[in-house]
Parts: C-alpha cells; sequence; structure tokens
C-alpha cells in the first residue's frame, strides 16, 4: 500500500495552504506543487482501488475515536472508483490550466491552484467521510472554492453568476444543517453506518421531513431541476478548466452524496421513485433548454445537467444493473465533458459573446480541436463505437429489464434532441463558410496533451469496455450491499 | 484473429489510414482508398463461408458474427458496389478538397453495412447500424450544401429509427433474456402479447426510415441529391437495402407468427405502393437529375417493400431480385450524374443538353439503365416487375397491381425527362467542350449497366442465391427451383419461355436498325440538331429551341391537388411546434437569482406536502 | 410472317378507310382507300440525305419491335379454328401474356421518343411528353379493366379468355359491361384520335416528328402504326368479342370496333393535354373501379 485514505484529504489541503508560501520562494512552484500532489494521488488511488477490489473495504479512522463515535473515512470499490475519477479529472484540469488565459501572471496563478487544491480536497472527503456533519463541512469547502472559481474572470457577468451561486449554495447549507440536526436529535450519531442500522427506529414523520431536506439541499448542489438555476450560469462565465472541474468533479460529490443517502442510510420506499423522478425531469427541462441556447458554454453547461439527470434515473431504477449504469454514465460524462469544455474554450476564444454562431467554418483553422470536440459530441450523444454508447446501452437493459417502457421512450426522444443541437455545432464548425475574420487560438501544449489523453480514452472504452467493466462492476455491488458497509465501518478498529 | 474480425478490422483501420494517406499525398491517399476497399473485399468472397461464425466478448454481452445465406445476398450488392465505386471515387474526388474525408466515411460506410450482415446478435447490429448512420451523415454534408436542415433532418430520421430499434432490442433481451436473433426470432412467442405487437412495430419503423418508405421517406431528396455521386450510388443502391433486409427478417420470422400479422402486412404493403406511385409523381416533376434520380430510388423501394410485405415465395424472389438489380442500375445511373457534373460543372437539366455525340458511353450506361429501371425486356428490370405482378395477382392483390402499374408507366415519363434532358436535344456552343468521363469512371458505369442486361437474359445467374437465402428463411416449397413459380419460366417445362421472347426482341431490333442505317446512312451526312426543318422557317443558330422548362406542365397541371400536399409540411410544422416549446421552457431558467431561490422554496414545499403520496 | 403481312395489309386499308370515311363525314370526297400503300412505297422508295445521329435510327427500330412482338404475343385467329390457314397464325403464346402485353406496347412509344428527342427538334420533345403524360392518362382504365377481367377469370392468358367465350358462348362484352366500356374509353386514348390527338396536333405543332422523318423513317413509323391499330384492335375482340373464327370475321368484328374512335373523333374537338389526363382519371377510371368491383361480387 501506497498510503491511507486520509492522504486524499490531508495532502491536498496542505498543498493548498503551503502554496503560497511556496510562492514566495519559487514563482514556478505555484503551478507545479498541484500537478505533483495530484499525480501521486492518483498513484496512491489506483493503488487502493486495486487493493480493495482484492480485499474489500479499507476503513479509517481519524483521531482515534472507532466509529460510531469518530469520524472515519471508508475507501470501498465504490467510493474507491469515484475517487480515483475525480483525482483523475483534477489532474487533468491542472494540466490544461497549466497556463491558460489568465492565469499567467503570477497572482491569479496563485489563487488559482490554491482553489483548485480546495475543490478537488472537498469533492474527495465528500465521497469518502463517512460521517454526515463532516460532510457537510467538505460541501462548504467545495462551495467557497466553487463560488470564488466561478468569480476568477473579474467581471459583472461573472461577479453575478457567482452571486446566484453562492446564494443557492446557502439556502442548501441551511437546509442540510437543518436535516443533520434532525436526524442527530433523533438518532444521535453522525455516522453514516450508524444511522443507516438505527434507520428503522426513527419516526416516520422526522424521517421523511430529514431525507426531503437532503434531497432539495443535495439536490442544489447536484444540480437537479428545478434547483439548477444557478448553473447554466456558472458554468458559462467560469473558466473553461473550472467548468470542467464543476462537471467531472463537483457535481459527481454532490450526486454520490444524494445516492448514499437514498441507498445506504435511509430505508424510505418510495425513494427511488422519487429520484427516478426527479432526475427524469432534471433531464428532459434541460436537454429541451440546451436546443435553445446560442453560447456554446451554456449549451454544454445545460447538457451537462441533462447527463447528471440520467444518471440520476438510472440510479433510480434501483437495480444492481441500473447502478451499474449510472456508474458507467458517469465515467462517461467525467471524461467527454471536460474535453468537450476544454476544446469548446479553445475554439470560443477570441469570440465575444462566446456565442455558437462565431464558430462557423473554424474546422480548417483549427483542425486538432475541432475533431476533438466532434469526437466528443459524438462520443456524448451516445454513437457507437464510442465510449458513451456502452453506458447508454446498460442503462437501456436496465430499464428494460425493470420494465420500464415509457421511460426507455422518452429517454430516447431526448436522445434525438441531443443529437440534433450537438450536431448543429458539429455542422457549423466544420461546413459553414467561414468569415474572413475569424481567428483561431492555438492550444498550448499542455492543453494538447490534455485533449489527447481524453481522446484516447473515449476511444479505448468504446472499443475495449471490458477495461472499465470489472471496477464498475465491482463498485455498483459494493453500493448495492448495505449489510456490508454498515458492518465494515461498526467493527472497524482504531488505527 | 479469424476471417471476419480481420477483415472488418481492416476496413476500420483503413478508413484511418487513408485519411492520414491523403493528408500526405493525394496519390498514396487513393492508393491506400483502393486497397481498403478492394483487399478486404476480396478476402470476403474468398475466405468467409456461410457457416462461419466468429464471437467477441464485450461488457459481458457476447457479440456474434457470422454469414447467412440472406446476408450474403445483400452482401454481393454491397461489397460489388463497393468494389466499383471505389475504382469510379477516385477520378470522380480527383482535386477535391475533401477527398480524405470522402475516402474515411466511404470506407467505414462498407465496413459497416458488410458488419450489419454478418451480425448474429443484436448488440453488433445496432452499433454497425449507427456506424452506417453516422458516416454516411457526414457523406451527405461534405459537400457543404444545406446541411443544417438536409442533414440534420437526415440524422434525426436515422437516429429515430436507430432508437426504435434499441428499444425494441433491449425489451426483447427482457423479455427473452437473450440478444441473439435467432433467439429473438425463434422465441418470440414467448413475450406478451402486447410486446408482440410493439417490438415487430418498431422494428418495421426503424427499417422504414432506412428504406424511405412513405411517411418517413422526407429525409431521402435530400440527402441523396446532396451526397456526392459517387457516394449516392452507394447510399441508394446499397444502404437502403439494409432496411429491407432488416424487413426481410422481421416481416418472415415475426409479424408471420402474430394471429393478426396479416394487417400488419397489408397496411405495409399498402404504404410500399403508395409509396411508388407517389414518389414517381413527384420525380416527374424535378428538373435536376439528382433529385429526380433521389425521388425515383424512393418509389423503387416502395416496390421492393411491397414485395416484402406481400410474402409470398414468389413475391419474396420479386422483390430481391429487384433489390440487386435495382442496386445495379440505380448505382449506374447516380455515376451517370456524377460524370455529367463532372466533366459539365451542373446537372440541372435546364442547363446541359445534348451530351449524346460528347459522351456516348455515358449516354449508353444511361440508357441502359433507364430501359432496366423502366422495366422493359429484355433487361433484367422486367424480370423483377414481372415477377411482382404475377405474385400480386396470384395473390389477389388487384388494386395494388393497379398501383405498381400506374407508378411504372408513370415511371416512363421520368426516364424519358431523364434521358433527353441531359443527352438529347439541341446542342449548344458552350456545351462543345464537354468530354467523355475518364474511363475510370465509365468501366464500373457500363459493367452494372451490362450486368442489368446478362441478369436480363440470363435470370437463373441470381435464382440460386436468392433460393438458398430464402430457404434459409423457412420458405422450403420450392425443392431448390423456386423460379418455377412464375410463368415466365415454367411454361413449357424445362424451357425458360422468356428467352425465346428475349431474343425475338433482340432479333427484330438490330434487323431494324441494320436496315435503316444501311438504307440510310451511306449516302448522307451527318447533321447536327441544330439544323431542323420547321415547315419552311428556319431558326437561327443562335436561338436554341430546346424543350425543357416545364417539361410535362400538362401533367403536373393535371396532378396538381396531389402535389400540393406534401408530407415534409407537416413535419416541418411540428418542428417549428417543438422548437416554440422549447422555447417556452428555456424561459424557465430566468437569469434572475432571486427566482431561483423561490424555485428551491417551492420545491421544497411541494415535497413536503406530497409526502405521504411520496413515500407512503 | 404471315402475321405481319396481314396485320400491315389490314392496317394500312383500315388507315385509308378511315381516310375516306372521314372525308365523307366532312363533306368532301377523300382519297382512295388503298391511299395508304401508295404513300408507304412512296416513303420507302426515298433516299434520305441527312441524319442525326445514331438514336435517330434506333427510335423507330423501338417502335417496329414494339408493334412486331405485341403482334407475336396476340393470337389471331381461334387456335384450331376451322379455316385452313389458321397455322399460318399460330402465335407464341403462354400464360400471363397479357401482362407482357401491356408492357411491350408501351415500349414502342418510349423508342419513339428517344428517337424524336435526338432530331433536336424540339417539337418533337413536345409531342412526347404530351403522348407520355396521355398514356398515363389511359392506362388506368385499360389497366383496370384488364385487372376485372383477370379476377373475374383467374387467368392472364389471352387464348384463355377465348376459350372461355367460346364454351359459354357469351362476350365477354356483355359478361361484364362496365370492363368493356372502360376499355373502349381508353382505347380512344390509345389510338390518338380526336379528342385525343394533341400529341402530334397538327394544326398546333407545325414539325414535330412528321417533318423530322422522312423516307425510310417515316415508313417505318407508318407501317408500325398500322401493325400496331391492328394488334390492339385483334386483343380488343379476342378479348370482348369472343375471338374470330376465319379470317372474314375478324375483319368484320375489328372493323366495326375500329368505327367507335374514327366516328366519336371525327366530330370532336381536341382536348388539351391535362383536360385529357384528367378526363381518364374521372369517368374511365370510375367505371373500371365499378367494373372491378362486378368482377370480384359476382
Amino acid at each position: 500500500m501506497v498510503g491511507t485514505p486520509v492522504l486524499f484529504i490531508a495532502i491536498p489541503l496542505l498543498a493548498a495552504f503551503l502554496i503560497p508560501l511556496f510562492g514566495m520562494v519559487w514563482k514556478e512552484s505555484v503551478r507545479i506543487v498541484p500537478g505533483l500532489v495530484l499525480t501521486y494521488l492518483l498513484i496512491l488511488a489506483v493503488n487502493l482501488l486495486n487493493y480493495v477490489t482484492v480485499n474489500g473495504p479499507i476503513v479509517e479512522t481519524i483521531a482515534g475515536w472507532a466509529p460510531p463515535f469518530g469520524i472515519n473515512l471508508v475507501f470501498n470499490a465504490f467510493s474507491g472508483f469515484l475517487v480515483t475519477l475525480m483525482v483523475f479529472m483534477g489532474l487533468m484540469v491542472w494540466l490544461y490550466s497549466y497556463r491558460f488565459k489568465s492565469n499567467v501572471e503570477y497572482e491569479p496563478a496563485r489563487k488559482y491552484f490554491l482553489l483548485l487544491m480546495m475543490l478537488v480536497t472537498g469533492s474527495v472527503g465528500i465521497v469518502l467521510t463517512g460521517d454526515i456533519f463532516n460532510m457537510f463541512v467538505f460541501i462548504e469547502i467545495v462551495g467557497i472554492s466553487g463560488y470564488a472559481l466561478t468569480a476568477f474572470y473579474t467581471g459583472r457577468d461573472s461577479a453575478e453568476a457567482s452571486f446566484k451561486y453562492l446564494m443557492m449554495g446557502s439556502i442548501a447549507s441551511v437546509l442540510l444543517l437543518l436535516a443533520i440536526m434532525i436526524i442527530y436529535s433523533q438518532l444521535g450519531t453522525l455516522n453514516m453506518a450508524d444511522i443507516a442500522s438505527k434507520m428503522h427506529l426513527m419516526d416516520p414523520k422526522y424521517k421523511i421531513a430529514s431525507f426531503i431536506l437532503f434531497v432539495v439541499a443535495l439536490g442544489i448542489e447536484a444540480e437537479i431541476f428545478p434547483l439548477n438555476g444557478w448553473a447554466p450560469d456558472a458554468y458559462s462565465e467560469a473558466p473553461g478548466p473550472v467548468g470542467a472541474a464543476f462537471s467531472g468533479i463537483v457535481v459527481k460529490g454532490a450526486v454520490y452524496a444524494l445516492i448514499r443517502f437514498t441507498y445506504t442510510i435511509f430505508d424510505l420506499s418510495g425513494s427511488f421513485h422519487l429520484i427516478l423522478i426527479i432526475g427524469l425531469i432534471t433531464l428532459v427541462v434541460a436537454e429541451v433548454a440546451a436546443i435553445r441556447q446560442e453560447k456554446l458554454k451554456r449549451m454544454l453547461a445545460f447538457s451537462s445537467i441533462g447527463q447528471m439527470g440520467l444518471v440520476l434515473v438510472a440510479f433510480g431504477i434501483g437495480t444492481k444493473e441500473g447502478v451499474f449504469a449510472a456508474l458507467f454514465i458517469m465515467l462517461n460524462h467525467a471524461i467527454i465533458k471536460p474535453l468537450l469544455f476544454f476544446t469548446g474554450s479553445y475554439l470560443v476564444y477570441h469570440s465575444k459573446k462566446k456565442k455558437i454562431s462565431d464558430l462557423d467554418g473554424i474546422g480548417k483553422l483549427a483542425p486538432f480541436t475541432s475533431v476533438l470536440f466532434a469526437l466528443g459530441a459524438f462520443a456524448i450523444v451516445g454513437l457507437p463505437p464510442f465510449a458513451g454508447f456502452w453506458g447508454k446501452l446498460s442503462f437501456l437493459v436496465a430499464a428494460a429489464n425493470s420494465d420500464m417502457i415509457l421511460i426507455i421512450a422518452l429517454i430516447l426522444v431526448v436522445s434525438v434532441i441531443e443529437i440534433v443541437y450537438y450536431m448543429r455545432v458539429v455542422n457549423r464548425i466544420f461546413f459553414f463558410k467561414r468569415s474572413s475574420s475569424l481567428l483561431a487560438r492555438r492550444p498550448t501544449p499542455n492543453a494538447y496533451i490534455v485533449m489527447t489523453v481524453l481522446g484516447l480514452a473515449i476511444l479505448l472504452i468504446g472499443f475495449y469496455p471490458d477495461s472499465v467493466f470489472g471496477y464498475l462492476h465491482n463498485a455498483a455491488n459494493s453500493l448495492f450491499d448495505k449489510s456490508q458497509y454498515i458492518h465494515s465501518v461498526l467493527t472497524a478498529t482504531i488505527q | 484473429m479469424d476471417m471476419l474480425t480481420l477483415i472488418l478490422v481492416i476496413f476500420l483501420g483503413g478508413a484511418i489510414v487513408t485519411w492520414i494517406g491523403n493528408k500526405l499525398n493525394p496519390v498514396i491517399g487513393d492508393l491506400l482508398f483502393l486497397a481498403a476497399v478492394i483487399v478486404p473485399s476480396g478476402m470476403f468472397f474468398t475466405g468467409v463461408g456461410v457457416d462461419s461464425t466468429t464471437t467477441i466478448n464485450a461488457l459481458g454481452l457476447t457479440l456474434t458474427w457470422g454469414l447467412s445465406p440472406l446476408s450474403y445476398l445483400f452482401s454481393l450488392v454491397v461489397v460489388g458496389l463497393g468494389i466499383l465505386l471505389a475504382i469510379y471515387s477516385v477520378p470522380f474526388m480527383k482535386g477535391n478538397e475533401r477527398t480524405g474525408a470522402f475516402y474515411f466515411n466511404f470506407i467505414l460506410s462498407i465496413g459497416s453495412m458488410l458488419g450489419i450482415l454478418v451480425s448474429k446478435d443484436w448488440v453488433s447490429f445496432f452499433i454497425f447500424w449507427e456506424i452506417m448512420t453516422w458516416s454516411s451523415y457526414l457523406m451527405v454534408i461534405i459537400n457543404g450544401k444545406d446541411v443544417q436542415k438536409v442533414g440534420i433532418k437526415y440524422f434525426v430520421f436515422s437516429a429515430i429509427g436507430a432508437y426504435a430499434m434499441l428499444m425494441a432490442m433491449v425489451v426483447m433481451n427482457s423479455q427473452l433474456g437473450s440478444f441473439m436473433l435467432a433467439d429473438t426470432f425463434n422465441n418470440f412467442q414467448h413475450m406478451s402479447a402486447g410486446y408482440q405487437i410493439l417490438i415487430p412495430l418498431l422494428l418495421l419503423l426503424a427499417f422504414g426510415v432506412k428504406s424511405a418508405l412513405m411517411p418517413l421517406h422526407v429525409w431521402a431528396p435530400g440527402a441523396y441529391s446532396n451526397a456526392p455521386m459517387a457516394f449516392t450510388s452507394v447510399f441508394s443502391g446499397a444502404l437502403s437495402k439494409m432496411g429491407i433486409y432488416g424487413m426481410v427478417l422481421v416481416m418472415i420470422t415475426m409479424v408471420n407468427q402474430l394471429p393478426n400479422g396479416s394487417i400488419i402486412r397489408d397496411v405495409v404493403a399498402w404504404l410500399g405502393g403508395f409509396t411508388a406511385a407517389a414518389a414517381t409523381l413527384w420525380a416527374i416533376t424535378q428538373d435536376d437529375g439528382k433529385k429526380l434520380l433521389a425521388w425515383s430510388s424512393v418509389g423503387q423501394m416502395g416496390y421492393i417493400v411491397v414485395g416484402v410485405a406481400i410474402g409470398t415465395p414468389l413475391a419474396m424472389l420479386a422483390a430481391l431480385f429487384l433489390v440487386v438489380v435495382h442496386a445495379m442500375f440505380k448505382g449506374s445511373l447516380f455515376m451517370v450524374v456524377g460524370a455529367i457534373e463532372k466533366q459539365t460543372g451542373t446537372t440541372d437539366f435546364r442547363e446541359v443538353n445534348g451530351l449524346i455525340r460528347k459522351m456516348p458511353w455515358t449516354f449508353i450506361s444511361a440508357l441502359l439503365s433507364i430501359i432496366a429501371l423502366a422495366g422493359i425486356p429484355p433487361l433484367a428490370g422486367f424480370v423483377s416487375k414481372w415477377m411482382l405482378y404475377e405474385a400480386l395477382i396470384q395473390n389477389n392483390n388487384y388494386i395494388l397491381v393497379i398501383l405498381l402499374f400506374f407508378a411504372s408507366t408513370a415511371g416512363f415519363l421520368y426516364s424519358y425527362k431523364f434521358l433527353h434532358g441531359y443527352f438529347l436535344g439541341q446542342e449548344e456552343p458552350e456545351w462543345d467542350h464537354v468530354k467523355e468521363a475518364p474511363i475510370g469512371m465509365i468501366v464500373p458505369m457500363l459493367l452494372l449497366a451490362l450486368g442489368t442486361f446478362v441478369l436480363g437474359t440470363y435470370p437463373q445467374l441470381l435464382f440460386k442465391p436468392i433460393d438458398a437465402a430464402l430457404q434459409y428463411v423457412g420458405y422450403t416449397t420450392t425443392g431448390g427451383s423456386l423460379w418455377a413459380d412464375s410463368v415466365l419460366f415454367s411454361q413449357w417445362g424445362d424451357v425458360v419461355m422468356l428467352q425465346p421472347i428475349l431474343y425475338a426482341i433482340i432479333a427484330v431490333f438490330v434487323f431494324f436498325v441494320i436496315f435503316l442505317w444501311f438504307k440510310g446512312k451511306k449516302n448522307t451526312r451527318y447533321v447536327s440538331t441544330k439544323d431542323i426543318s420547321t415547315s419552311g422557317e428556319i431558326p437561327k443558330e443562335w436561338e436554341n429551341l430546346t424543350f425543357k422548362v416545364n417539361f410535362f406542365q400538362p401533367f403536373e397541371r393535371a396532378i396538381e391537388p396531389f402535389l400540393k400536399r406534401q408530407i415534409d409540411k407537416y413535419y416541418t410544422a411540428f418542428g417549428n411546434g417543438l422548437e416554440a416549446l422549447f422555447e417556452f421552457s428555456r424561459r424557465v431558467y430566468t437569469g434572475n437569482g432571486q427566482t431561483y431561490a423561490i424555485y428551491a422554496v417551492l420545491f421544497l414545499a411541494l415535497l413536503l406536502l406530497f409526502k405521504s403520496n411520496l413515500f407512503g | 410472317m404471315a402475321t405481319f403481312i396481314l396485320a400491315f395489309v389490314v392496317g394500312m386499308t383500315y388507315g385509308g378507310l378511315v381516310r375516306k370515311i372521314t372525308a365523307r363525314v366532312h363533306n368532301r370526297i377523300g382519297p382512295p382507300f388503298y391511299q395508304n400503300f401508295i404513300d408507304a412505297f412512296k416513303l420507302y422508295s426515298k433516299t434520305s440525305a441527312i441524319h442525326h445521329g445514331a438514336m435517330h435510327f434506333m427510335g423507330p427500330a423501338f417502335l417496329m419491335v414494339s408493334s412486331i412482338v405485341s403482334l407475336m404475343i396476340v393470337p389471331v385467329l381461334i387456335p384450331g379454328g376451322d379455316s385452313w390457314y389458321n397455322s399460318w397464325f399460330n402465335n407464341m403464346n403462354a400464360g400471363g401474356d397479357l401482362v407482357f402485353l401491356i408492357y411491350i406496347m408501351v415500349f414502342g412509344s418510349l423508342g419513339l421518343a428517344l428517337g424524336a428527342g435526338q432530331t433536336g427538334n424540339p417539337n418533337s420533345s413536345i409531342g412526347v411528353t404530351r403522348g407520355l403524360s396521355q398514356m398515363v392518362g389511359f392506362e388506368i382504365p385499360w389497366v383496370m379493366a384488364l385487372v376485372a377481367l383477370m379476377i373475374s377469370y383467374k387467368t392472364t392468358s389471352i387464348v384463355d379468355f377465348i376459350n372461355i367465350q367460346q364454351e359459354t358462348g357469351k362476350w365477354l362484352m356483355f359478361e361484364n359491361p362496365f370492363a368493356f366500356i372502360a376499355a373502349v374509353l381508353a382505347m380512344l386514348g390509345m389510338f390518338r384520335y380526336s379528342p385525343f390527338d394533341i400529341v402530334g396536333a397538327p394544326s398546333e405543332l407545325a414539325s414535330g416528328p412528321v417533318s423530322e422523318n422522312g423516307g425510310k423513317f417515316l415508313f417505318t413509323m407508318m407501317s408500325s402504326g398500322s401493325v400496331f391499330s391492328f394488334v390492339k384492335l385483334t386483343l380488343f375482340v379476342d378479348l370482348f368479342m369472343g375471338g374470330a373464327e376465319n379470317l372474314v370475321i375478324l375483319v368484320i368484328k375489328t372493323f366495326a370496333l375500329y368505327m367507335i374512335p374514327v366516328l366519336y373523333g371525327i366530330v370532336s374537338p381536341r382536348y388539351r393535354t391535362e383536360q385529357a389526363v384528367r378526363f381518364f382519371w374521372g369517368w374511365p377510371t370510375f367505371i373500371g373501379l365499378l367494373a372491378i368491383l362486378y368482377a370480384v361480387i359476382f
């Protein structure tokens, strides 16, 4: 073992605090340190993931108090999978934003990487922790970093977007605290596994109330309808890599939390259906809104929201296959969406208003970027032989096996809508006449590397889905197995 | 790696390698392209037997690939057209800046079509189907014309069809536990009654879109005419046949097992008949060769669908025969249009004329193909149409006979328009420079056209594979000689009656040509088409007296009430309605932060109010 | 071969007779009834000085093919009839030849159309388009009538139709009157007499096929036309009027039938093409539908 789960939180947090200090010594270290941290974490994640595949979950206690009294971290196949994903995406975002539009100077760069580290810390913390108040803390960390990063470009629009995010985030925090208070007052514990084992003792009134509060609170972060008003603005005003980070890292954390509560902690009978319906509405509204967007990043934001809706629908099916499909879609989304954001950023670089109509004919000027954008578009729509197809297929099989015919039909109709708006953009890029004043920005070498890596990943998963099959399968199993979770946590010894 | 996988890999890899090669050096690109198409095709014909199977495991699913006699028949079309058109494409695309992309998509299309044909499980079927869809989509928009309207329309319709298929296949999997084609067909009865009707309908929707059956045809005229002609031959000749392949499978296996299956069959047959008639009428009104042929293709597919839907052995024989023959003459015709486009720069009838002496070989191909299309003996179109009529009469589908006859007769109109439009009429000085198309384009054209002649005289050549195909899917009535059903071949015992008639026709024709020729040509001089006699009035050289505009105006006036109703308009109206709906939902996101906060509170309240309904 | 000569002779004679009758109705004397032979001979002996290319030759050849092959299919006399010369007129008959025949008849016009286009004379093209359009018009009731017959008697062989009429002793003309009426109306279009003669409308088109093709071409076209008229008439007689046991009866029946379009045409003005097409799709089609219904019910 190369390390323990606590390092996932400790190291980036430490790095975040130390970055300004390093910066005073050597300016460039501000950029390099995050890279080193993330690389190490990635190696750690993969290592631990392979370990738990063989040996079962790792439960790590903090500060010497055994659960259910102390805080503990749980690294099992499910959370470990998500952590690996998040760290990988963090690495990609770091590599891409090593030097881009606004962090070329030292000052902004310092702030940027600091916040990035905090973002990663928070998100990974949400996934790893086994204590609900701890989760609240991490959500707050993510929130703060998110608000700040949204406002990174100093300007009126960014400030407004950030403010909306802040407002919604605060509402979320309030509701979350309320929910935690209810649970603590009823059950007397903050440990997730403990709550799960005692859930059947709780008064249904309080149970339902707290669950609803959790759903709304986490839903704001997870961008479900109608709570996601802040999201399109935040995504389009934030810098490209930040948008990628939001869709690839932050949202995953929020969705994880929502799912953990639904599957493991609560045992309400209608909860799966609720998640399903929420996901469905989110999906439909988001895709429909996407088709009318004129700005590229906004369109991508809505598409992202839609995908999350689809993930929730998959989770809402309630079967193991459903969970498998949901995880697959999450994986695909985590790879493809950032690619779209990255390439999209470069394509609209010189455009004042970042409109799609400014992309006409840019395919000739920036062939590499455009082709990768097209690849991303094809993949996310679900065309074989690219990665997105397998995810969609698993989802449809899971839905069919639960006899959800109408849902299948609805999802497929929505897919057609997706095709329309993505293909419109691809057409514009390649087949429209370009205006003579069109300029295209050459991506920096690091951006090239990132985009290529993501593109190759899409192709790899597309042609050889078995490469990720094992991990997904184990992750799905571990989520589904509630009792194992409870058991492994509550019987953990002090380390 | 066994043969099938190797072939598909070569196709896929070939596509990428060719694209890269083309970027380096056009000549290398050309050579790689030809190799990428011809090599795997050759391997396919020599190395793959009808019963070999390959399996690949992915994601817990087993993908099985193998060739069946039915797919063998279709693969003849696909691979044959592929090779000929690859040869044609090289001179056709010379100098075009998007050649690399063209090659890439071409190879992928051919490869994926082959993949569809060898898929023995639905997942592979769908994968290859989608690859075929998006690679042909890229072809449609490759010239940059009308990409948003025509291209997206094509993709949307194809996607709707493909997703219908996807839905059908996951439902079948959940009900029957398997993705294998054979399993779903054999165990079809085990599904509940509702699904038994839903699944074939979904599949027919998917295949109907691809074969441009009305009312799902609206993408076809635009897509066929906007794609480069070298590809449209494949598009119309082979790709649309994939829809037919699927339809045959569904009709024979599923619809036949339904208690009310004959209703579905009748409806599809009527749709096919209507498509044939309506599309033919639309073709007559077109002034651009590409659009005319596009509508004509839609109409011909209507014929094939009628044959498949009727389902008697003779009807299926006719339909499958027509599949091959149509690929041949339509492929040749699109190549003709491509040659004309290349040499003159336009395909509008009103601009080009009088090419008969300048492009004689093109003309001969066009003439033979048009005669085949019109269904005139001794070319192959006659054989297939004849058998279809016979089958319809035997099956008492008399109104359909009338409808198809009408379509055939009206077909003469656009056949004439096509030939007259390009080749006949007065020769203008502006087209004097036009030379015959390069030999790389002529040879494939001629081969296909002559092929229709050969098949017309010796239809037995095709009967063996068709017979094997039909027996494979369950028609066992023939005892080895399917054509015995048809009067054409069985009337006089073993002697095929068709041939004496054909020989007679050919003999008379040749006699009279020689008669007129020798009597007429020896001491005569050639006179250009400008030199006409009109009862004393001598038109000047610069006056062009070719009749082109409003060519069939009287006819169009006669069918005007029909022409006013276009299904396309309904779709457009529907699309606009949807856009308005979308606009409305976009406005939910007001951009005002307080609104969002209120949404959150309202949502919370809503959930709390309905908590008993939600959680029981 | 004998059939061909017969057809040629009879066709030409009819043509000439028609010209005579037309003239008389118009209160003129008119040419002698054998005028057509004289014209044909004259045309044959002319030499052409010019030609318009290969297609020009093929046009009339196509037309001849159409007429001759149709001729070979249509049974002229009832097989095994009571005349000593019957065997001269044995043709190639087989089941399903009715359908074949419909096709071949159409083939000719297409061929001529191609030849006409090559001359460069726009009026030829106009004439062709009108002709083809009109053809689509009258094909519908024609096919409907034939289909009605096919339904009633479950056969597509002309010989069978003759035999049925012989056996039952009743002419099909009376068995399914609707079919007969529809067919006759269609026949009006086929023969291209008024009111459907817009195709080669003499006073409208100053030129066209008639002026572009001289000499042997015109001879071919003219003889083909005569043969074709004969074929159509014989077909009608076979299908609806019980066939003919010997040549005399054949001549009488065909001539009687021929008078219908001729007499109607003499006194009619001309329809425009779209009027013609609409006409055919109106009453004649309706009657054709009645014919089919009749055949199905009875």
